[in-house]
Parts: C-alpha cells; sequence; structure tokens
C-alpha cells in the first residue's frame, strides 16, 4: 500500500506564537486518519501546510509523491478542502459559490453535485452571509466533496452540522473511503474520529504525542470495573492485583469500583473469591484517553516513545 | 478602565476615528484659509472672488468670503459629504453591525438591560462627535490664528459644534433605517441616497427664489444657519437646537425600535411594504458567466463599485466642463486683474489660465486623485479578502496564486479603463454640447492618462498587501495619495526643490490637457507600476497566506 500523506519533520514557527515542531507521520491511501488535538495545538498549522497555505520553515510534506509547496497546483487536483473556518464571499449564493468552485476546478459531474445538494438539503438561493453555521458548513463540505477528489483534507468539517447531517457526513466519509479514496480528518470531537477513522494521531504544543490504530490507541486505556458483592469485601483484597490504579469502596463494602489500566484477568480471579452479583466494566471513550493525553504533567513524558 | 463599559469600550472603539476624522476634518476646514491672501490682493480682487462666489451660491451661501473664516465656509460647504460619512457608517455599524458579526448576542448575554446597552453605545457616537466637533474646532482656530482669521476660540468651538450636530442626525438616521435592514450595507446606502436628497432641498433656495420652504425640509437647511467663522453673522441657537432635538429624536426612536424587536431581526413592515416571501429552491446557476473563471467573478464584485465611481467621477468631469463654458467670462475677468490666482492655476493646471483648457486642466487635478482613491478602496478589498481567510478555499483549487492576483488585478485595470473611457465620453458630449472649444487630443489624453496612475496606486497597494495588513495597506496608500497631491499642489507655492515635486507621479502626469501626454513620462508611471505589480505577485506566490 502506498502513502497518499508523508510528512517528515515538518516545522512552522510564527515567531512568538506556536506552530508545529518536527512533526512526521504517513497516511496510507484508502484510509482514514483522525488528526486530534485541542485547540491550538498545531491542527490548522498542519493542514494549512499540507494545503500549501503556508512554506514550512523545516521538513517537508507530500501527497501522492508530491512536494506541497513546489506542486501546489498539482497536488490541489488531487484534494477537496474544507478549512476550519470557512469564510467565502458574503454576497454569493450558496449555488454560485458551488458553480464558482467547480469552474476553478475545471469542470464536475453536475448530477453528481446535484445528488449532494439533495442529500444535505442545501437551499442554494440564499447568500453566504444568510445561511446559519449549519448551513455555511454544508456549502463548504459540498464543495470538498463535488469533484470526488482522491485526498480529503477536512479540518473540524461538522462543527456547526446537526445531528442528522453529521450522519450524512459520515456515511460520505465511509463511502468515500469504500471507493479507495484518503480522508485526513481534524477534530476535537473524539466520538466523530473514533466513529469514522482508522488510525488516529494526537497532536500537543505542535509535537505530534502519538500515532497509532484507534484500537492500539484504545489500548493505552484507563477504564472503570464496578463489582457488586452479596457480602462486604475489603478493598484491600483488590488494592495489590495487577492492573489496578485505585480502589474506591461502595454501599457500606458491597461493591467495589476499579480504576484500572491493562488485563483484567487478576482482578476477575481475585473478585472469584467472593460471592459476586454483577460485574459493570465502562469502555473508555476516546474522550477519556484523550483528555489523559492533555493532563497537566500526565503520561505524555513516558509515553512519548510510542509515537511511531 | 476603557473596558468597565459599554460606553467606555465603544468610545475606546471610536479612538482613531476620533483623531483622524476630527484632525482630518480640521485641516479641511483650513485649507482654503490658506490661499485668501492671494486671492484679495487689491479691493477690485476683492470684488471679483465675492462675484465669484456668488455664481457658486448653489454650493454655500457665499457669506463674507473675502474674510478667511467666510472663505473656508464657502468651500467647504459641498463637503458635507465627507463629514457625514463617518457617523452615517457608525449609525449604521452600531447595532446592525455588531448582530451581522453575532457579537450582539454576547454582549446581550451579560445581566445589563437591551435598552441601556444601546443607550450607552449612542452616547458613545455622540460623544466621539462632539470630540471630533471639538478637535475640528481646535483645528480650524489655529488655522485661522496663522492665517489671520478674525473669529475666536468660541467661534471655532461652535463652528465644531454644527458640525457634531449635522453629524449626530445622519449617524442618528443611519442608526434609525438600520433597525429595518437586514444588513448595515443597506442602511448607509440609504442614509446616504437621503443626505443626496438633503443637500439638493437645501439647494433649492440658493438657486429658485421662493423655495425656502422647501428648503426647511433638510437639517442641512439648519446646518447652514449657523457660520461660527464668520463673526459678523454668528451661529444660530434656534437651529443648532433643532439638530440636537433631531439628532437625539432619531436616535432615541431608533433605540426603542431595538428595544422591541428580535436581535438578528427587523421592525416588521407593513404587509404591503413586505418583499414577497422567498421559496426555498436547490437549483444551481450553471450558465452565470461571473462564476467561470477568478477574472470574471472578480469583475463581476467590482462592477457595482465600479459604476457608482463612475457615476461621481464621470459626472464631476462633464460638470467641470459644463461649469468652464459658464465660467469662461467671469473668470476671465478674475484672472486679468489678479495674478496670484492666475499663477495658483497655473501651479494647479500648468498652463495659461486664460483658456479653457487652462481653467479645466485646474479643476481636471482631481480627476487622477479619484481614480487612485478607487484604486485603493480595490486594493483594500484584496489585502481584506487574504486577512479574513476568503482566499483560502480558492487557493485549495488548482489555480496558481499568480493566476489568481492577476485575475484580481486585470478585473481592477478594467473597472479604471472603463471609467476614464465613460468619462471622456461624458465629457466629450458635454463639451459638444456646451459649444465648448477643447482640443480633443489632449482631453483625450488628460482622460485616458489616469489610468497608468490608477494602476500603480494598485500596484503599490498589491505590493504592500504582501507585509501589512488590510487596514495598514489602505492608511499607506493614502498617505501616500495625500503625499503626492501636497507635493503637487502646494509644493510649487512653497518653492520645493524639484527633486522633491518628482517624487509625485502627478508631476509625470503633468497637464496633459494643455500639453498632451509625454510619453516617456507616462511609460515610466507604467514601468513603476508594473515593476510594484511584478514584485507584488513574487511576494504573493511565496508568502504564508493569511499570516
Amino acid at each position: 500500500m502506498t502513502a497518499m500523506i508523508e510528512v517528515q519533520g515538518l516545522t512552522k514557527n510564527y515567531g512568538s506564537k506556536r506552530g508545529i515542531s518536527d512533526v512526521s507521520f504517513q497516511v496510507e491511501e484508502g484510509h482514514v486518519f483522525g488528526f486530534l488535538g485541542p485547540n491550538g495545538a498545531g491542527k490548522t498549522t498542519t493542514i494549512r501546510l499540507l494545503m500549501a497555505l503556508l512554506k514550512p520553515d523545516a521538513g517537508s510534506a507530500r501527497i501522492a509523491g508530491l512536494d506541497c509547496w513546489e506542486k501546489s497546483v498539482e497536488i490541489k487536483r488531487l484534494i477537496g478542502y474544507v478549512p476550519g473556518e470557512p469564510a467565502l464571499d458574503p454576497n454569493l449564493t450558496g449555488g454560485q459559490i458551488l458553480e464558482y468552485f467547480a469552474h476553478l476546478r475545471g469542470g464536475v459531474d453536475q448530477a453528481y453535485l446535484k445528488q449532494l445538494v439533495e442529500r444535505f438539503e442545501l437551499d442554494t438561493s440564499r447568500k453566504f452571509r444568510q445561511y446559519s453555521t449549519g448551513n455555511k458548513r454544508k456549502v463548504v463540505l459540498i464543495q470538498a466533496f463535488m469533484h470526488r477528489p482522491r485526498l480529503l483534507i477536512l479540518d473540524e468539517p461538522t462543527s456547526g452540522l446537526d445531528p442528522l447531517n453529521q450522519q450524512e457526513f459520515d456515511r460520505m466519509v465511509f463511502e468515500a473511503r469504500n471507493e479507495g479514496r484518503t480522508v485526513f480528518l481534524s477534530s476535537h470531537v473524539l466520538s466523530e474520529v473514533e466513529k469514522t477513522c482508522a488510525t488516529v494521531g494526537i497532536i500537543r504544543d505542535g509535537s505530534l504525542v502519538r500515532i497509532g490504530d484507534v484500537a492500539e490507541v484504545k489500548a493505552i486505556k484507563r477504564y472503570e470495573v464496578t463489582i457488586t458483592f452479596a457480602n462486604p469485601v475489603p478493598a484491600e483484597a483488590f488494592k495489590t492485583v495487577d492492573g489496578v490504579i485505585e480502589v474506591e469502596t461502595l454501599n457500606h463494602g458491597h461493591a467495589v469500583r476499579l480504576t484500572m489500566q491493562g488485563p483484567a484477568d487478576a482482578v476477575i480471579k481475585a473478585a472469584a473469591h467472593y460471592p459476586v452479583v454483577s460485574l459493570t466494566s465502562y469502555e473508555p471513550s476516546l474522550e477519556d484517553i484523550f483528555l489523559r493525553y492533555y493532563e497537566e504533567d500526565g503520561p505524555r513524558a513516558t509515553e512519548a516513545h510510542h509515537v511511531a | 478602565m476603557w473596558l468597565s463599559s459599554v460606553f467606555l469600550k465603544t468610545l475606546r472603539d471610536y479612538r482613531i476615528p476620533i483623531l483622524g476624522w476630527g484632525i482630518g476634518m480640521g485641516l479641511v476646514v483650513v485649507s482654503p484659509m490658506a490661499s485668501v491672501a492671494s486671492l484679495v490682493t487689491t479691493p477690485e480682487a476683492r470684488q471679483q472672488l465675492a462675484s465669484l462666489a456668488a455664481s457658486f451660491a448653489w454650493n454655500a451661501d457665499p457669506v463674507a468670503v473675502t474674510t478667511i473664516g467666510g472663505y473656508a465656509t464657502f468651500k467647504i460647504g459641498i463637503f458635507i459629504f465627507l463629514i457625514t460619512v463617518w457617523p452615517i457608517l457608525a449609525g449604521s455599524r452600531m447595532l446592525r453591525g455588531e448582530e451581522e458579526r453575532g457579537s450582539l448576542d454576547v454582549l446581550l448575554s451579560v445581566p445589563r438591560p437591551r435598552l441601556r446597552v444601546a443607550l450607552e453605545k449612542l452616547a458613545a457616537m455622540w460623544t466621539a462627535l462632539l470630540a471630533m466637533g471639538l478637535l475640528i474646532g481646535l483645528v480650524a482656530f489655529a488655522g485661522g490664528r496663522t492665517f489671520g482669521g478674525d473669529f475666536g476660540l468660541g467661534d471655532a468651538l461652535l463652528f465644531g459644534l454644527d458640525l457634531a450636530l449635522i453629524g449626530a442626525v445622519f449617524g442618528g438616521l443611519a442608526l434609525l433605517i438600520s433597525q429595518f435592514t437586514q444588513e448595515r450595507g443597506p442602511a448607509a446606502g440609504a442614509t446616504a441616497g437621503l443626505l443626496l436628497v438633503f443637500i439638493i432641498l437645501d439647494m433649492f433656495h440658493r438657486i429658485a427664489p421662493n423655495s425656502e420652504w422647501i428648503s426647511r425640509l433638510s437639517p442641512i437647511y439648519y446646518y447652514n444657519l449657523s457660520k461660527g467663522l464668520i463673526p459678523s453673522y454668528g451661529v444660530n441657537a434656534g437651529a443648532m437646537v433643532l439638530l440636537a432635538v433631531l439628532a437625539i429624536g432619531l436616535g432615541g426612536i431608533a433605540v426603542w425600535l431595538f428595544n422591541r424587536r428580535d436581535v438578528g431581526g427587523t421592525v416588521p413592515l407593513p404587509r404591503w411594504l413586505r418583499l414577497p416571501e422567498r421559496q426555498a429552491s436547490r437549483v444551481l446557476p450553471v450558465g452565470d458567466w461571473s462564476l467561470r473563471s477568478v477574472y470574471a467573478r472578480s469583475l463581476r464584485t467590482i462592477a457595482m463599485p465600479a459604476f457608482w465611481w463612475t457615476l461621481g467621477i464621470a459626472g464631476f468631469a462633464g460638470w467641470m466642463v459644463y461649469a468652464v463654458q459658464l465660467l469662461e467670462t467671469k473668470m476671465s475677468t478674475l484672472l486679468s486683474g489678479n495674478a496670484g490666482f492666475t499663477q495658483l492655476i497655473k501651479n494647479i493646471g500648468g498652463g495659461d489660465a486664460s483658456l479653457n483648457a487652462g481653467l479645466l486642466s485646474a479643476m481636471f487635478v482631481f480627476l487622477p486623485l479619484f481614480l487612485m482613491a478607487f484604486a485603493v478602496t480595490q486594493v483594500n478589498g484584496w489585502s481584506a479578502d487574504e486577512q479574513d481567510g476568503r482566499l483560502d478555499l480558492v487557493l485549495a483549487t488548482p489555480q496558481p496564486r499568480l493566476s489568481v492576483l492577476l485575475g484580481r488585478f486585470a478585473a481592477l485595470a478594467s473597472a479604471t479603463i472603463a471609467i476614464s473611457v465613460v468619462t471622456l465620453l461624458v465629457c466629450a458630449w458635454v463639451a459638444v454640447a456646451a459649444g465648448l472649444h477643447l482640443d480633443w487630443g489632449n482631453l483625450a489624453a488628460a482622460i485616458l492618462g489616469t489610468i497608468p496612475l490608477g494602476l500603480l496606486v494598485a500596484g503599490i497597494g498589491y505590493l504592500a498587501s504582501g507585509w501589512l495588513r488590510s487596514a495598514a495597506d489602505t492608511g499607506l496608500l493614502s498617505f501616500l495619495l495625500a503625499f503626492w497631491f501636497f507635493v503637487s499642489f502646494i509644493g510649487p507655492e512653497l518653492n520645493l526643490p524639484d527633486v522633491t515635486l518628482r517624487l509625485s507621479p502627478f508631476y509625470y502626469y503633468g497637464s496633459p490637457l494643455l500639453n498632451g501626454l509625454q510619453l516617456t513620462s507616462i511609460l515610466g508611471i507604467i514601468a513603476v507600476g508594473a515593476v510594484a505589480l511584478a514584485l507584488g505577485a513574487v511576494r504573493f506566490v511565496r508568502k504564508d497566506i493569511g499570516v
């Protein structure tokens, strides 16, 4: 499988403002890649470097083997782009904007464009300035998908969309993936990434701190297990068990809530010594994992070696 | 301290306009004072100036025009347009602009009554206008002291107060109209249209007998009843009180309406005045020519402002041609008796002022300035588009950056050429209709020769936008225009060295109405403009967008 995006040592400084530093990753063709980070972490800077809107201070970014800066026109033939803060001519209608960008792209399949307009139920006769935030987002999404690009670069694409349209967007991403197209999706809405992405990169303070499969990232999870017993059980029975980080006694000792990391085998065996009424495990969301990466003095330093 | 209330925060936002508009308008008032002494060297010249002013009575009341204050008051009559620009923009933006940006939602989420927020904003605008009036009065007083005016500080301050009051009337009117519009632009446009109507209404009583009752319908009539810079005339307290009441009334009604309507909505109009309900549609404008390229889109965008600028520039030029025909005799009499004025006309126009072309040349000096100002507004649009992120998606398409920049520049060049050609046609038509004899080749040279000047400004603006943000770029170009005009207009009077005069492109433009265009000079302007554009293009192709 070939790499659609190759980023190596990419660095951009804005003087006193934070940029990105020595960011490296690859996105394979046909994959959906989630790019996670809080506001100001460097997601948009990375994307603007990929889009050749910014010139890198060091390192390189290549798309389909072409240097993003040197071959910017060629790579933009391959890309559909949704910026984080879409700004368009406020006096044009949604329909005029779509036709204008269709022409700038050398023409698009009008039937497919109409189909996208129908899917998002966009009123194309309103001026851009009159649209709600969600409708503005629809216009920008349609213009990104309308020429069936090989690569979609989407910067927080569902911001402002209602749940129904978010579902429609998810379907479009799945369709793109099934057709072998590549999607690079930045977000801080983790459930969105969890649903649609196979691979995830996490950026913090301008540096990539982790990259891997969604499942792999989830494997470093901390999760909770609540066990209810028929009789009171001492907390000490679980404090030294492998994988247990924290023990909390509930209901006068009739239940324990365990904060865990890693396999649950040792806990199950320890619990088996007592009459168990019920056992509940809470699957962590990426949200939990994500928050963990942004805890002050958290595990970032110790886990930096996981970076691919 | 400045962020402790809505009033102070709004006033803080107005600090630059207060200084810029206050001092700028003050200088506009002072500038005619400089030439009075040279115009009234003899009793005959004094009489001729009064006679000349009387023939321009449609512009302003010719009261005591041979005094420093009287001449300045007369000359700035038509500048009411300029003076009311800021309050009209401020009034239309005050609430509607914030609603458009969505920032009013946040402001009104604080536990403070909506009425109070609006009143504090209105009070801040009035305070800003009073501060501007104060600055204008102080600058006018300083000018009067410098050039021997006979008005005192109190007179000058009352003059400034009169300006502040008429500004508050039009600011209040814009604020009121903005309660009925979804966007601030139409509110500002409608108020500007009403301003034009009021100016014409005010002119009525000066050009048609027994028509004063018509002029009384215009607030500008009451503004003109006070002439603070003419001590013998003084101010009309009743008229000033009326203006104050009008300003308070308009602002008060606007705030009352704002307090009762939806934020983001408009005051509901009667059913018969409402536009028909617009039906939702999913149709795409497939055949629209203006969406086919960056150039076509830019041309469509520039078309409307270019139309209004054409109307203004061609109208001004045509009117000047007609005015020269009307004033031919009177000007000849005046100039034959006054060497100073003749010299001034020569400085401006660059030729023998007894000729039609000489007179017209003196007036046509504004033509390149207007066209350059048009270019400044369009360059502002270019840099603002980049700053606001509107170029990001265009540059995300497979369009080379160079093509995008050249497409925009080509649209600006097309509009500049169109404005000049229409102006030439209008002038030629007026000259033929009025029977004014002119050298057609020189007329074409004078008008079409402004095109390179407009494109020079555009080229410099595109170059500067590679580093400067929109406001700074526009500020730099405006400064350059003012500097060049000063050097060419006042420079010869101040005996500035030739090397300084050569810094202004007006020097190279010369006096084409009299002498035709100097080919090498025009080629020089074109070359400098082309180099600026080329460097601007190189910078744009290599720069970070939006940083």
